[in-house]
């Protein structure tokens, strides 16, 4: 059985900082290659996701687009973004399609802020789990993704987003939206795999005129196991893609920083009080009445 | 003959007081908790993680609503004047206990008069990022993120004043825990720690 359930970070824990080492090397650690120029907009994947996960049906209503939702939500973790583009200034729309849903980035922000130990969990093998049992429901997280990815739930008071099928992982099965994605926008498997699959990709593209088609994989969060082939790779924005997302803003480093100061603060105080009553000890009134 | 005692806190601003001073020792316990995983067991005290969170921002509600009438109580006591300011350059006579060379001292000492300002700057910090931490779907990641550092930063300031306060309040001067809970004190105790007050005499 390949090492697929190794961990790599709890939140709250000194791995969220230092990943542990995996005990077991050499375990796979998978990708989601989503190419959205084979996308037909079919949302076969929204349906699977919803079948698969068990997540409750939300009522639509149609607000002038193509799109099923306008958001995500607690029940639904992924969402196909239908962003509607002109190209050029001719009057060809065209859909620049986001599969909206958890990144799986190498260096979760999302984990990086959350303050309740084992409430996510990172894999060895790519995947970040959200585990609602242990989430007291601050919505740290929310503020720390820096995709907008979780969500709260306001009535079991705690955030959930796409686990990547981690059921079906566990099993050596492929996520719910890559099985069911009839034309293979969705692929998915070793991460090594995915990028060399995604240069050929790029590179097809770019035969056919997309002259700025690239992989979406970015540094600033180490890399992500859901990675994009984008056929506008100039237009990042357009597909609601940051250009330099982050992992670690700079005020959740500030606080780690503060934190640090704080404990020897506190515990400074502590201290002085101790050796001010051991030295100077307490001052008594006289009583003469 | 029984001791004449001297009325130093009515019953209001001993039940005020204590509102605020429970109401910020869990504050402190829970945020601390959020802070520290190390301290992530202090949120048990309060049933627990999930339960602590909600509970967080309601007590300090009851704190901001226990200062704010403190605040009200006790201003008018609270401005330094020219003595206050002598007595705060003689602050290391009155940390060895050389009270010939301290000056003397009214209702509050400059000492406490500043932890009094202190916090009720702090407090108004607590509560407008408190608020924005509350409320996290109606503000950006950046405001959150700021609003938890200076939240943060404001524990640190409290909690490093309320251990000398604590400190100062009872075990390194016997004789004051009690103004704070029957409402009096001693008239030696007056004497040594505020010579410029004369307080109402009450019978035992
Ligand atoms: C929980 C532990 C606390 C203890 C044991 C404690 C104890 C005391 C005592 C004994 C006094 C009377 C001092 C006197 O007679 O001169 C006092 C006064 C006072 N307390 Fe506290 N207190 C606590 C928490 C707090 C907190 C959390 C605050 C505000 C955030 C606070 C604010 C004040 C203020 C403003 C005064 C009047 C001025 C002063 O004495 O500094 N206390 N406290
Ligand atoms: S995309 Fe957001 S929720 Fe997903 S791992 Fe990255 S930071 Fe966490």
């Amino acid at each position: 059985m390949p090492d697929t359930l190794a961990i790599k970070r709890i939140s709250a824990s000194p791995s969220a900082l230092i990943p542990l080492a995996s005990l077991r090397s050499g375990g796979p650690v998978y990708s989601k290659l989503v190419d959205i120029s084979k996308c037909i907009g079919c949302k076969g994947c929204e349906v699977a996701c919803k079948e698969w996960n068990d997540l409750k049906v939300e009522q639509t209503t149609n607000f002038g687009s193509f799109q099923s939702h306008k958001d995500l939500s607690s029940n639904t973790w992924l969402l196909m973004r239908f962003n509607e583009v002109e190209l050029g200034d001719g009057d060809d729309l065209t859909w620049m399609i986001k599969k909206d849903a958890c990144l799986h980035c190498e260096e979760p922000g999302c984990l990086f802020a959350c303050p309740a130990p084992g409430a996510i969990v990172q894999y060895q093998n790519g995947i970040v789990d959200f585990n609602q049992d242990n989430c007291i429901g601050c919505q740290y997280c929310v503020s720390g993704c820096p995709f907008d990815i979780p969500r709260y739930d306001k009535e079991t008071k705690t955030v959930a987003k796409c686990n990547m099928c981690i059921d079906r992982v566990e099993a050596g099965l492929e996520p719910a939206c890559v099985k069911t994605c009839p034309t293979n926008a969705i692929e998915w498997g070793i991460k090594e795999d995915m990028l060399a699959l995604a240069d050929k990709k790029i590179d097809r593209l770019r035969e056919r005129g997309y002259e700025h088609a690239a992989v979406y994989n970015p540094g600033g969060v180490g890399g992500t196991h859901m990675m994009y082939v984008v056929p506008h790779g100039d237009r990042l924005e357009d597909y609601r893609l940051p250009a330099h997302p982050t992992a670690s803003p700079g005020q959740l480093r500030g606080l780690n920083v503060l934190q640090r100061v704080g404990s020897y603060l506190l515990g400074f105080g502590v201290i002085s009080a101790l050796v001010h009553f051991l030295a100077v000890g307490p001052e008594r009134p006289e009583e003469s009445v | 003959m029984v001791t004449p005692l001297i009325k130093r806190f009515s019953f209001v601003e001993r039940i005020v007081h204590w509102v605020v001073g429970i109401t910020f020792v869990a504050l402190l316990a829970t945020g601390l908790a959020f802070a520290y995983p190390s301290l992530f067991w202090l949120t048990m005290f309060l049933g627990g993680g999930p339960a602590a969170r909600v509970l967080h921002p309601q007590i300090g509600v009851l704190f901001g609503v226990g200062i704010l009438f403190m605040f009200g109580l006790w201003v008018r006591d609270m401005f330094l004047d020219r003595q206050d300011r002598a007595w705060l350059g003689a602050i290391k006579h009155y940390a060895t206990h050389d009270r010939d060379n301290v000056p003397p001292a009214g209702k509050y000492n400059a000492g406490q008069k500043l932890f009094f300002w202190v916090q009720s700057v702090l407090a108004i910090l607590f509560m407008v990022t408190g608020g924005l931490l509350w409320f996290p779907e109606s503000f950006g990641a950046t405001w959150l993120n700021t609003a938890r550092l200076l939240h943060y930063a404001s524990t640190l300031g409290g909690g490093l004043f309320l251990i000398v306060h604590v400190y100062l309040g009872t075990v390194a001067y016997p004789g004051t825990a009690r103004s704070m809970i029957e409402g009096t004190v001693t008239p030696a105790w007056a004497k040594l720690h505020h010579p410029r007050w004369t307080g109402d005499r009450v019978d035992r």
